[in-house]
């Protein structure tokens, strides 16, 4: 009876109701939407890199080289020697061992140096391997295989030849040795789409006329000469690293960590992985409480139409009561009303929200290679929206009071 | 020649650094580290905490009162199951235990021979000179467990036993990967449901 009265008096304010209908839906879909977002964000990050037990480079800090050697973000670390390099590659423990040289960019593009084995160890998102979706791996000294971004923002395709610069974002041009594009990556959503990848000897040779950082004016060898040459390289910036068993990871990383001819660091991923985390927890906290407070907006802008709603609606009141209405129904009406304003909101908000990553996945995915899974409402979201239902109620419990005073007082004839 | 550089520095510096090898580890009072690696039913643990967080000092024992505190501080350590409790079901028992005193003076009073002794964990009280800044307890583990799925969590008596310790930065590898906790001592547990 009071429902149908409840939804009734929801009807014929149409208009008013939708309005903040709409308000609390897009609250809720925001809300939820951050919700989402940062849980897929941590699943992107935490899926970067997976089966590396030990990534190796100069001591530095464990997310720095973290997010230089698999995000190529951040201060550049320094480099380890080829000599170090080795000595680790010969250990018992190591099962595998992957060099990274970076330092050089193909227009915003880095360049990042390695061996064939790089495509069969590097493994993202739970275990998922490197896949050529065009063309085939390095053959050849001058070969490149370029991510997927890489690919689809500069044009190229396979026997495309193009020039590596020294440097990031460099106006000197190693024009003298053209590569060619010999495969394009499958898009991973990892930072290897947006990587020029070559063979640890073509960065030794893209140096070969280079001294200090400027081509010696008047030498320049032709590639003939560069693939005579001994183009074993000196330094290395990172390696990953996997060891035969779980059980040795620490004793090698305290081998690797106290190696007293170079200092060096090995970091386990996953903790790294963790660390960095927590210090982007902080802006994501940020985040979730500045949408939590639209929701809060939202809640109060009901409250404010139920309170303006009062005075016009003081001779309904009246009447409910002359028909033998107690003033608690009175309250409870308005309490029930607010909550299935409330309710209507959160569903629409969960629709929309629902509608949003429908349309928004694949774009999100493109561009920032975040993948977001659409899912049913997880426990926690399903909190949210009964949370919202239930403030909205007791939100209305203010100016269901105020009506319930009012309704003790006024008779029939509404004074005003 | 961005790459050369750094070469030509460390063949300036490897001499310096094979004569004396200034190398210090981090060193936190009240916080130990515990690394757990876990393969197949193996399960090997190592356990480092500064000296001021087991026996209360980190100065050189000289008392027969000190001693007695740091024997009876390995003595502890030497029963891991006493200290980092696994869920009963997964059945673990211990296969190898050892720990010991292990003092950071500055590497460079030793030459190499003896910093290999530091690392096979031998008698580590005979470096435990006067001028010693720091100590540290060393244990290493090797436990089998006859069911390593139940696995579910570790307890940590290890605050009940020693009553300066803090916190304990616990490292876990699988072959999943890695993970990294905090367990304190408000909350002597870990969680391990979800890492394997």
């Amino acid at each position: 009876m009071i429902l149908r009265l409840a939804i009734g008096s929801l009807g014929a304010r149409a208009l008013t109701v939708a309005m903040t209908v709409l308000a609390i839906a897009l609250s809720v879909a925001l809300f939820l939407g951050v919700e989402k977002v940062r849980t897929g964000a941590k699943a992107s990050f935490a899926d970067t890199i997976s089966g590396t037990d030990l990534i190796v480079g100069a001591r530095s800090g464990s997310v720095q080289l973290l997010l230089y050697s698999v995000f190529r973000i951040g201060n550049a670390t320094n480099n380890v020697t080829w000599e170090s390099y080795q000595d680790i590659a010969a250990r018992p423990e190591v099962d595998w061992i992957v060099p990274i040289s970076l330092g050089d960019s193909h227009r915003q593009f880095r360049v990042m140096g390695t061996t064939v084995e790089f495509f069969e160890r590097y493994k993202y998102r739970q275990g998922r391997g490197l896949e050529v979706a065009d063309g085939a791996l390095m053959s050849d000294l001058f070969d490149t295989v370029i991510g997927a971004d890489v690919a689809s923002s500069l044009g190229y395709d396979v026997d495309d030849p193009i020039v590596v610069a020294h440097g990031i974002a460099s106006f000197s041009e190693h024009k003298d040795q053209p590569f060619r594009v010999s495969g394009i990556l499958a898009k991973t959503g990892t930072p290897v789409d947006r990587t020029v990848i070559v063979s640890l000897e073509a960065i030794e040779a893209i140096h070969v006329d280079w001294q200090n950082g400027a081509q010696v004016p008047g030498q320049s060898t032709p590639p003939e000469v560069i693939r005579q040459m001994d183009l074993a390289p000196n330094a290395v910036t990172a390696a990953l690293v996997g060891v035969e068993s779980p059980l040795q990871i620490f004793a090698l990383q305290r081998t690797i960590n106290e190696y007293t001819a170079e200092p060096m660091l090995a970091v386990l991923p996953g903790v790294a992985l963790q660390e960095l985390w927590a210090i982007v927890g902080v802006a994501e906290t940020a985040l979730l409480s500045v949408s939590a407070m639209v929701v809060v907006t939202a809640l109060i802008g009901m409250m404010a139409t139920i309170f303006s709603s009062l005075n016009e609606r003081r001779r309904e009141m009246a009447i409910f009561r002359a028909m033998g209405a107690k003033p608690t129904t009175i309250m409870g009406l308005l309490v029930l009303e607010a909550a299935l304003t409330a309710a209507i909101g959160a569903l629409l908000g969960i629709l929309l929200l629902y509608a949003g990553l429908i349309i928004a996945q694949p774009i999100i995915d493109g561009a920032f290679g975040l993948w977001l899974p659409i899912a049913a409402p997880s426990l926690r979201e399903l909190t949210v929206l009964l949370g919202v239902v239930v403030a909205g109620a007791i939100v209305s419990l203010i100016p269901a009071f105020r009506a319930y005073r009012l309704s003790l007082t006024d008779g029939m004839m509404v004074r005003t | 020649m961005k790459y050369s550089f750094p070469v030509l520095l460390a063949l300036i510096a490897i001499p310096a650094i094979a004569e004396n090898a200034r190398v210090l580890d981090a060193h936190e009072h009240g916080v130990g580290e515990l690394n757990i690696a876990v393969d197949g039913k193996t399960v090997a643990m190592e356990f480092h905490a500064p000296g001021a967080d087991i026996v209360g000092f980190e100065y050189a024992a000289t008392s027969a009162k000190d001693r007695a505190a740091i024997d009876a501080a390995v003595a502890l350590l030497a029963k891991p199951l006493d200290l980092f409790v696994p869920t009963a079901a997964a059945e673990c028992s211990v296969i190898q235990a050892g720990a010991a005193l292990e003092s950071e003076e500055k590497h460079d009073e030793h030459d190499h021979e003896k910093h290999s002794e530091h690392e096979a964990h031998k008698d580590h009280d005979d470096h435990a000179k006067a001028d010693a800044s720091h100590t540290e307890f060393h244990a290493k583990y090797t436990l089998t467990c006859g069911n390593p799925d139940a696995l579910a969590g570790i307890d940590f008596p290890y605050f009940e036993a020693f009553e300066n310790a803090l916190e304990l930065e616990v490292q876990i590898v699988t072959t999943s990967g890695a993970q990294a906790f905090e367990v304190e001592r408000d909350r002597p547990m870990l969680d391990l449901r979800g890492v394997f």
